[in-house]
């Protein structure tokens, strides 16, 4: 048995004997490494070790849970009773206990798809690539900032329960970006990235960085930064849009990836991230898309930031449908979450590190792709614009009103892309906006794009999550806000 | 924290580098959660995170680690130099800082550090009793935490700090419109008031009449601290840190000396306050100090670590970051200054406006004209010809904070602790005249 086993038996048979009717333990050890490089320099480098472990307890029918970064005996033991002692003041206002739907349970060891292991990498190999970047986006002059990241994860995770479950996970993410900004004055500039926003981020290793082609897209960012400095800004009127897949991952993200969490829907969130719309009694019978619309969650992915073996609760990743034609049929969820819509997990409890509890988060939710290339999305609107890039997102607390700015557009006459808009912005409402879809790109143009930063939670937890996504056409958008 | 220093003077005594920063954040933290009037998560945290950042000539290694012992400190010290000989020269760094010892916080209380799950989850249940008088359920959060900072460097920095945090912010809503927000914060425990924060609450969830909807257009607002806190954030964030000075992203660019916003606003990062109690020094060592950023209308300065206080040619305000960030310094405990009305006047003084208990989700359109869009939020009113005469559907605003700074009609002279994202803020109610709103949320 290893030494981590071992610290998980020891937490377990203190919770049991300190009253607990059902615990886990779960160990984290992480190594992070993230570089950036700012009009030709290196801003940062920085390297991380993060340890530690958490114990969740069910005792006398509710929820404890503690959690340490010093994996010694003693402090196992203290952070055993500790749950069970936080559980039991959670009892004083637990009118029913908490249940939970069944699990197969799995001794298994899970390890994401990658072909070269990041930290084998040597920081000046890094830093030399960050430099080629920066190289590449120098050789335009009317860039005035250029800013470029690597970030790599390795993620060694190990959970056991009261239950058997004994499962060991290793995963690896990798992420790179690049950004310019042109500038006119102070007050007037022009931000283009790429791949995405916030880069790409993908369960890979650092054969990523062979796999985005920044030699050929940096100089076509740096000419459309400088660009759009004589762009002209976005009309306020009610158009058609097509907007890019990089960009339709932030409103699944949105709108509904947030809006599908089962404990946001029963208001484990109302203080903080908000509620929903898409209440229980909706399931199966609203409609909250058009019928071309369906959307999984998928933690099985290839390469999804949002991929794993097995979440928190030891639910094994799988694939479960949220929208079907358009109809809502499903939620993200964990196993007490589902017990309440008498269901089966859906698989999606996951925590931030070892000092956080789990809580239901995205893992890949994918919007399936459709059958338009990009010119028969574009080709369909007479008059509209077709937005690249997220650069601003706002929604509100029950994921219905919405306003999302891209960093440029595009008008679209007749059915051609014409002349470049700067700040174009639009709003909406998610059901009406969704069934309002008519255009899906196809496969060729379907990607999972990693959000590596999703917020959610008291304390704050950071998800890594993804959404697959295609560009989309949308009828009849108050865009120009 | 004298085993911390330990560790750390064998380890500094062993770098190689020219210059060595060895900074341990050590936290204890207790968060209860509660929604649907009971508690669904309730946790505990005991962690530690070190930092090194060694120095080789113009080259700079940062490496991060939680694993406390002599040898993880010494790898990590190691990992740090490794780092700053594969790093290229920096030229625009100088030095690490030597500082003075600070004056010790006071911001330490034994009542926040013990408080047990049990007194958290009685506690929660007042605040449940009460709104349940009132057919309101309870959502929201509790948080009791200790922490504590050490920092030393080769050139002799030595500080040690601790302090407490008590928070708590609740959502009393029903299966109608109804909801209400209120929140409190106090270094210590012994002084948050569970039954006030639950009156409020049920207060801001029981006004009479039906929820009524406005058309978007601008409107007088009179926004709550915790609406003026969600805006000043917002400012801080983007114009009052040195990054942003120097690299002219900050709107306080170009503009110190000159009147930004209304005669009636003066702006202080003020740690030292006592009703603030900051860590009394940052993650350098530099002692915090009050700086101030808008005085009557008129810019005045922004905090600074000693990075971008070089770049700026003047001295560090004890604003630097963790050591890994990437931000560069930003307030981290804003005081406003009060005016002289109280919120009731100020709502008598208004024929028709909208009250604004906080914001949600808000986001930059454009950050150069500080516009940001997002919701308001539980707790949105109608004032008519003086007084408050029903809920008000949520709606989304399109404003420039700048703007609405520099349209400040009253403050009031009560003012409220906000904590948003590790920002400490001491802020009034304001009255903003010509306030944007774009539609209904």
């Amino acid at each position: 048995m290893d030494d981590v086993k071992k610290a998980g038996m020891i937490a377990l048979e203190k919770a049991v004997s300190a009253g607990a009717s059902y615990a886990d333990f779960r160990y984290t050890y992480t190594e992070s490494e993230s570089l950036s490089y700012n009009n030709g320099a290196p801003e940062s480098v920085d390297e991380s070790l993060d340890k530690g472990f958490g114990v969740r307890v069910i005792a006398d029918g509710a929820w404890g849970f503690c959690s340490s970064a010093d994996v010694t005996e003693n402090e196992i033991i203290r952070v055993a009773e500790k749950a069970v002692e936080i559980a039991k003041a959670s009892a004083i206002l637990q009118t029913k206990p908490v249940e939970l739907a069944p699990i197969e349970i799995y001794t298994d060891s899970y390890i994401s798809s990658f072909n070269v292991d990041p930290f084998k990498i040597s920081t000046a190999e890094k830093l030399q690539y960050l430099a080629y970047l920066d190289e590449l986006m120098s050789q335009n002059e009317g860039i005035k900032y250029r800013n470029s990241f690597l970030d790599f994860r390795k993620i060694n995770k190990n959970l056991l329960s009261t239950e058997g479950l004994d499962i060991h996970q290793l995963i690896v993410q990798s992420g790179a970006g690049v950004s310019v900004t042109a500038m006119r004055s102070h007050r007037e500039r022009a931000r283009r990235s790429y791949p995405a926003n916030e880069g790409i981020f993908e369960c890979k290793g650092y054969e990523l960085l062979d796999e985005v082609d920044f030699e050929n897209n940096i100089p076509i960012i740096c000419q459309q930064a400088v660009a759009l400095l004589e762009a002209e800004p976005c009309p306020s009127k009610t158009c058609d849009i097509v907007l890019d897949g990089s960009h339709v991952s932030l409103v699944i993200h949105e709108s509904i990836g947030h809006a599908l969490e089962l404990d946001r829907v029963f208001g484990g969130e109302r203080n903080f991230s908000g509620t929903s719309f898409a209440t229980p009694e909706k399931l199966d019978n609203f409609k909250y898309a058009s019928d071309i619309v369906s959307v999984v969650a998928d933690a099985t992915s290839p390469h999804g930031l949002g991929s794993f073996g097995y979440d928190d609760d030891g639910v094994k990743a799988h694939e479960s449908d949220l929208i079907r034609e358009g109809i809502l049929v499903g939620y993200l969820s964990s196993r007490e979450t589902a017990k309440r819509i008498g269901k089966l997990s859906s698989g999606a409890m996951r925590a931030d590190g070892w000092g956080n509890v789990p809580i239901v988060r995205m893992t890949n939710t994918n919007l399936k792709p459709g059958n338009l290339t990009l010119d028969e999305l574009i080709s369909g609107v007479d008059d509209g614009l077709y937005m690249q890039t997220t650069s601003s997102w706002s929604i509100d607390d029950t994921r219905e009103n919405f306003q999302f700015g891209c960093q440029i557009a595009w008008e679209i006459k007749g059915g051609k892309l014409g002349k470049m808009i700067k700040n174009p912005t639009y709003g909406g409402n998610t059901v009406s906006f969704w069934n309002s879809c008519d255009g899906i790109g196809n496969r060729s143009l379907w990607r999972v794009w990693g959000t590596p930063n999703c917020g959610k939670g008291q304390p704050g937890q950071n998800g890594r999550v993804g959404q697959g996504a295609a560009p989309v056409r949308i009828r009849n958008v108050k865009v120009g806000f | 924290m004298s085993r911390i220093i330990d560790i750390f003077e064998q380890s500094l005594k062993k770098s190689t580098a020219d210059q060595t920063e060895l900074v341990c954040e050590k936290e204890e933290f207790y968060l209860t959660r509660f929604a649907e009037s009971r508690i669904h998560q309730n946790i505990g945290r005991a962690d530690h995170t070190l930092w090194c950042r060694a120095v080789i000539g113009k080259k700079i290694g940062v490496a991060k680690t939680n694993i406390l012992s002599q040898e993880s400190i010494n790898e990590l010290v190691k990992t740090a130099i490794e780092i700053c000989s594969q790093q290229v020269e920096n030229p625009r760094f100088t030095s690490l800082v030597s500082s003075p010892k600070a004056q010790q916080t006071e911001g330490f209380y034994k009542s926040t550090a013990e408080y047990s799950p049990l007194n958290r989850a009685k506690a929660v249940k007042t605040i449940v009793d009460i709104a349940g008088q009132d057919k309101l359920a309870t959502s929201g959060m509790f948080q009791t935490s200790t922490t504590e900072l050490v920092v030393a460097n080769s050139l002799g920095t030595r500080q040690q700090g601790k302090v407490t945090e008590a928070k708590i912010s609740i959502t009393l809503s029903d299966n109608s419109d109804r909801s209400g927000f209120a929140q409190a914060y106090s270094r210590d425990i012994k002084d948050i008031d569970f039954r006030d924060v639950a009156n409020r609450g049920v207060q801001k969830a029981s006004r009479p009449n039906k929820q009524v909807e406005l058309q978007p257009g601008t409107y007088t607002v009179i926004l709550e601290p915790e609406a003026v806190a969600d805006f000043l954030l917002f400012l801080g964030f983007l114009g009052f840190g040195g990054r942003g000075m120097f690299n002219h992203r900050s709107f306080m660019a170009d503009k110190i000396g000159s009147a930004i916003m209304s005669e009636n606003v003066t702006i202080a990062e003020d740690p030292i306050n006592p009703v603030i109690q900051y860590m009394s020094f940052d993650y350098e060592g530099v002692p915090r100090s009050k700086v101030v950023i808008v005085e009557k209308g008129i810019a005045k300065g922004v905090v600074y670590d000693s990075y971008y206080a070089h770049l700026n040619n003047v001295q560090s305000t004890g604003n630097a970051l963790q050591p890994d960030n990437s931000y560069g310094p930003y307030p981290k405990a804003m005081v406003m200054d009060a005016g002289d009305k109280s919120l009731d006047e100020m709502i008598a003084s208004t024929g028709r406006g909208i009250l604004i208990t906080h914001f949600w989700y808000l986001n930059f359109i454009n950050p150069m004209l500080t516009t940001v869009t997002g919701t308001t939020r539980d707790g949105t009113f109608l004032i008519e010809n003086g007084k408050i005469t029903a809920p008000v559907t949520d709606m989304r605003i399109s404003q420039s904070m700048l703007e609405a700074f520099n349209n400040v009609e009253a403050l009031s002279k009560q003012r409220r602790l906000v904590p948003k994202f590790g920002v400490l803020m001491y802020v009034p109610a304001m009255k903003i005249d010509n306030f944007n709103f774009v539609s209904l949320a």
